[in-house]
C-alpha cells in the first residue's frame, strides 16, 4: 500500500496530475439546470469508438474486390466465430449514429445553444452530420449486394440533374460510366481511411470550440432567459456553484450510453434485420434492377422531394437550399432569447419542418 | 473554413436520390415476342401464357426450346438455324427431354410412357404447355387423371406422397425464411433440390410399389436437412438469450450509475 | 455517512459488472481473431481400390454432400464432388460415354469434371485423392 502510495507520489511531481484532475474533471463546473440530453454528445463519442472497433475488425477478413466483397461480407456473417455480431453491431451502429446525431441536433436548436458565440460549434457539428452521411453511403456501397450497388447506383444518378458537369461529375463519382469494380474502390478508400480521419479532426475541432466558450446554459427553470454574450472580447462561460463534471456529470453520460447500449443490444440480438431488406443478401447483379430500391431511411426525405419535383434540378436545388440554411441558421437567426416557449415563430418553424421531414420520410418509405 | 463546408453541403446536394427506370428482368430478350407478343390466337397466346411460368422466372426462353435465332429477326425461324416448331404429340417426351433427362427416362419406363402414341399422355397433358408451373402434387388430381382413367390408383400413389411432399415444401418454406436474412444456405437449398427432383421423377414411374419403397430413402435425406435447420434455429434461439442478457446488463448499468449519481447529487443540495 | 457506505455498494457492483462485461466481450474478439482449425482431417474418407474398378464409379459421402471416385478406362483416379454445380442435383455416371450426366436438366461433364454440355455453370469440384496399400484416400 505505502509502495502505492510512493509511487503515485513519484508520478505526481513530474507530471502533476492532481492539478489537471482538479481543473478539468472535478473543478470543471457544468450549469446547475443541465439536463441529459447533454449527455448524448458523449453517447455519439462512444458510438464513433465503437464505429472504428468494429471497422477495423471487419477489415480483417472483408475483401474490397468487386469479385470477393459479397462472399467476404457473408463469410464473416456465416463462417467467422461472431462476425455476425460484428458486422450486426457495425451496421446497426451506423444506423444509431445518425439517430443520435439528429436528436442531438435538434436539443441544441430547441435550447438555442447554437448561438453566438458557438456558430463555430454548430458549424462543426453540421459538417460532422454531412460527414456521417457520407460515411453511411459509402460502407452502404462495401457488402456488393443488390441493395448496395441500386442504392448507390440511384445516388451517384442524381448528380446528373447538375447543369453542364453532371453528367461528367457522375461519371467521376462512380469511377467509370456505371457503378461497378473502380466505384466499390474510391468507395472504400473514403470510408475507411478519408472520411473517418476527417470525422475524427472536425470531433477534435467540435470539442476544443466546446471547451473554449464553456457549456451553454439551458434556458430551462431560468428566470432571464437571454443571450449574455457581448461580444466585445473573448469569455469563457463559467458556471460558478455548478455540477462537477467528475464525478456527477460523468455519471450522467455513463447512464445515457447504458440506456442507448441496451437499445442497441435489442436491436442487434432481436431484429437487425429491420435496417437489411432481403436485397441486402443477394449479390449485387448489373443486369437485374430489384423490384423497390429505397435509400436508408435518413435519405428516404431527400429521395422524395426528388421524386414530388417535375424538375430534378428544382429538387436537388431545394434540398442543397434547406442544407445551406440550417448550416447558416447561427448567422441567420441572431435573437438573444434562447427559450424555446418564448421563441414562438422559431418554435413553430421547427416543429413544422421537423414534421415535414417526418412526413417526407413517411412518404418516401410507402411511395 | 467556410469554403470547405459549402464544399460538404454541395456534395450532399449531389447525393441525392432519384428512380431510375428499371433494367427489364427479361434478361434472355430474344427478338421472338417483338412478333408475337402482338399476335392474335394461337401465334400470341404462347408468349402470354409462358410469361407467368417457370421457365420465365428462371430464364428459359423460347429459343431454348424452340432453337432457332434468338438474335436475328429474319432468320429467327430459319431450320437452318436449328428452329423447331410444335413437336408432333409422339414427340414431345423428347423434346422437353432434351433437358429433362431423368424424368423422361422414367416416364419411357411407365405405363403412361409405354402408351405413347396409343392414347396415352405426354407431359403437357399434365404439367401444359407454355405455362409450365412448378411441379407439385396437385398435378395429381381426379379432374386432369380420371380424362383418360379412374382416379384409384392415381390417389393411391398421391397418398404415399402426400407426407414427404408436406415435409418439402415445410423444408423449402424455412429455407426460404433463412435466405432472406442472409444465412448461408447454399449447400441446404441444393441438398433439398437434389430431393424434390429425385422424388417428383419418381412419380414418372406411376409404380404405387416403387414410390413407397424409394419414400423412406427420401425421408431420411430430408431428415438430414431439418437437422440442419433445427441446428440453425438453435443457434437463432441462442443469439435471442444472449440479446436478453446483455439488454439486461446494460439496463443494470444504467440504474446503477443513476443510483451512485444521486449520491453525488444529495450531497451537493445540502 | 450513509452516502458512503451507499457509494462503496454501488461502486463494487458496477465493477463487478464492468469485469463481467469485459470478460464477455473478451471471448468474442479472441474467438474473431483466433486462427481457424483446418477441419480437412475430419473428412477422409477411405474407399478399397478393389471397389472401383476400371471404367467404374463409385457414389459415397464427403463432409456431408454427396461425391463421387471415377476410375477412368486409362486407369486415372479421380475424386469430384458430385453435386451438379447448376443447380444441386446429384450427377450420374454414364459408363458407355464415360462422362457425368445431371438427370435434371442435361448437364455433361467429362470424368475430370469439365462441363461438356448444359446448364452447369462451373466444373465440378475436385477432391484430392491418393493411394496406399490398397486402399484410396479421398480428402
Amino acid at each position: 500500500m505505502n509502495l502505492l502510495k510512493k509511487l503515485f507520489d513519484w508520478i505526481e511531481v513530474r507530471v502533476g496530475a492532481s492539478e489537471l484532475v482538479e481543473k478539468q474533471l472535478t473543478g470543471y463546473l457544468l450549469p446547475r439546470n443541465i439536463n441529459a440530453w447533454y449527455s448524448l454528445g458523449s453517447v455519439l463519442l462512444f458510438i464513433f469508438v465503437l464505429q472504428v472497433v468494429t471497422g477495423i475488425l471487419l477489415l480483417i477478413y472483408y475483401v474490397p474486390d468487386a469479385e470477393k466483397a459479397y462472399s467476404s461480407v457473408s463469410h464473416i456473417m456465416n463462417n467467422v466465430p461472431y462476425g455476425w455480431m460484428i458486422r450486426m453491431f457495425h451496421a446497426v451502429g451506423s444506423n444509431m449514429m445518425v439517430l443520435v446525431l439528429l436528436l442531438h441536433m435538434i436539443s441544441v436548436l430547441f435550447m438555442g445553444s447554437y448561438k453566438k458565440p458557438r456558430e463555430l460549434n454548430w458549424l462543426t457539428g453540421f459538417m460532422l452530420l454531412t460527414l456521417v452521411q457520407g460515411i453511411s453511403l459509402t460502407g452502404y456501397l462495401l457488402p456488393w449486394s443488390q441493395l448496395s450497388f441500386w442504392a448507390t447506383t440511384v445516388a451517384t444518378n442524381s448528380a446528373n440533374a447538375i447543369p453542364v458537369i453532371g453528367p461528367h461529375l457522375v461519371e467521376f463519382l462512380r469511377g467509370g460510366k456505371l457503378v461497378g469494380a473502380h466505384t466499390l474502390g474510391r468507395f472504400f478508400a473514403l470510408h475507411v481511411a478519408v472520411i473517418p480521419v476527417a470525422i475524427a479532426g472536425l470531433i477534435g475541432a467540435h470539442l476544443f470550440f466546446l471547451k473554449r466558450t464553456g457549456v451553454s446554459t439551458p434556458p430551462f427553470g431560468q428566470k432571464e432567459t437571454g443571450n449574455q454574450w457581448q461580444g466585445d472580447s473573448y469569455r469563457h462561460e463559467d458556471h460558478p456553484g455548478g455540477i462537477p463534471f467528475f464525478p456527477n456529470f460523468m455519471l450522467e453520460d455513463l447512464r445515457s450510453i447504458s440506456i442507448y447500449l441496451a437499445l442497441f443490444f435489442a436491436v442487434v440480438f432481436f431484429n437487425p434485420y429491420l435496417f437489411f431488406p432481403s436485397s441486402a443478401f443477394v449479390p449485387a447483379n448489373p443486369y437485374v434492377t430489384p423490384a423497390h430500391i429505397k435509400p436508408e431511411w435518413y435519405f428516404l426525405a431527400n429521395y422524395q422531394i426528388l421524386k414530388i419535383f417535375p424538375n430534378e434540378l428544382i429538387g436537388l436545388a431545394v434540398q442543397g437550399a434547406a442544407m445551406t440554411f440550417l448550416a447558416l441558421l447561427p448567422f441567420i437567426d441572431r435573437g438573444k432569447e434562447k427559450h424555446p416557449l418564448k421563441r414562438p415563430l422559431f418554435l413553430a418553424c421547427t416543429v413544422i419542418g421537423l414534421l415535414v421531414w417526418l412526413a417526407l420520410t413517411v412518404w418516401g418509405h410507402y411511395s | 473554413m467556410l469554403a470547405w463546408f459549402f464544399s460538404g453541403a454541395f456534395l450532399i446536394g449531389v447525393v441525392l436520390f432519384q428512380p431510375i427506370p428499371a433494367v427489364s428482368a427479361e434478361t434472355t430478350d430474344t427478338v421472338c415476342y417483338e412478333c408475337h407478343g402482338n399476335m392474335p390466337g394461337t401465334l400470341g397466346e404462347p408468349v402470354k401464357l409462358w410469361r407467368s411460368s417457370i421457365h420465365a422466372e428462371n430464364g428459359i426462353s423460347c429459343h431454348s426450346c424452340h432453337g432457332g435465332d434468338s438474335k436475328d429477326m429474319a432468320n429467327a425461324m430459319s431450320r437452318d438455324r436449328g428452329f423447331l416448331g410444335v413437336p408432333k404429340e409422339k414427340d414431345i417426351p423428347a423434346f422437353c427431354g432434351r433437358c429433362h433427362v431423368g424424368v423422361l427416362k422414367d416416364f419411357k419406363a411407365s405405363a403412361h410412357g409405354r402408351a405413347l402414341g396409343k392414347g396415352g399422355p405426354t407431359c403437357v397433358s399434365c404439367h401444359g404447355n407454355h405455362h409450365v408451373l412448378k411441379a407439385s402434387l396437385e398435378l395429381i388430381n381426379e379432374k386432369s387423371c380420371s380424362r383418360c382413367h379412374s382416379y384409384d390408383r392415381a390417389k393411391v400413389i398421391k397418398t404415399a406422397m402426400q407426407d414427404t411432399e408436406k415435409l418439402i415444401v415445410d423444408i423449402e418454406g424455412r429455407i426460404a425464411a433463412y435466405k432472406k436474412i442472409g444465412a448461408d444456405i447454399d449447400r441446404l437449398e441444393k441438398g433439398l433440390f437434389a430431393v424434390r427432383n429425385h422424388f417428383h421423377s419418381l412419380f414418372h414411374n406411376v409404380d404405387v410399389e416403387k414410390v413407397k419403397k424409394e419414400a423412406s430413402q427420401i425421408q431420411s435425406d430430408l431428415k438430414k436437412l431439418e437437422e440442419t435447420l433445427a441446428k440453425m434455429d438453435r443457434t437463432q434461439q441462442r443469439r435471442k438469450i444472449a440479446g436478453v442478457v446483455t439488454v439486461a446488463v446494460a439496463l443494470l448499468a444504467a440504474l446503477l450509475f443513476h443510483l451512485l449519481g444521486k449520491t453525488f447529487k444529495h450531497e451537493k443540495d445540502v | 455517512m450513509e452516502n458512503n457506505s451507499r457509494r462503496t455498494f454501488l461502486g463494487l457492483c458496477l465493477g463487478g459488472l464492468a469485469v463481467g462485461a469485459a470478460a464477455s466481450a473478451t471471448y468474442p474478439l479472441y474467438r474473431y481473431l483466433a486462427p481457424r482449425q483446418a477441419d480437412t482431417n475430419a473428412g477422409k474418407v477411405v474407399i478399397p481400390e478393389k471397389d472401383v474398378p476400371l471404367g467404374e464409379a463409385k457414389f459415397f459421402e464427403f463432409a456431408g454432400a454427396a461425391a463421387v471416385l471415377v476410375r477412368t478406362t486409362k486407369g486415372e483416379l479421380i475424386a469430384l464432388s458430385a453435386v451438379c454445380t447448376h443447380l444441386g442435383c446429384i450427377v450420374q455416371w454414364e459408363k458407355d460415354k464415360q462422362s457425368f450426366l445431371c438427370p435434371c436438366h442435361a448437364g455433361y461433364y467429362t470424368a475430370e469434371g469439365t462441363v461438356i454440355s448444359g446448364p452447369p455453370p462451373r466444373p465440378l469440384p475436385k477432391l484430392p485423392v491418393s493411394v496406399a496399400d490398397g486402399s484410396i484416400t479421398i480428402g
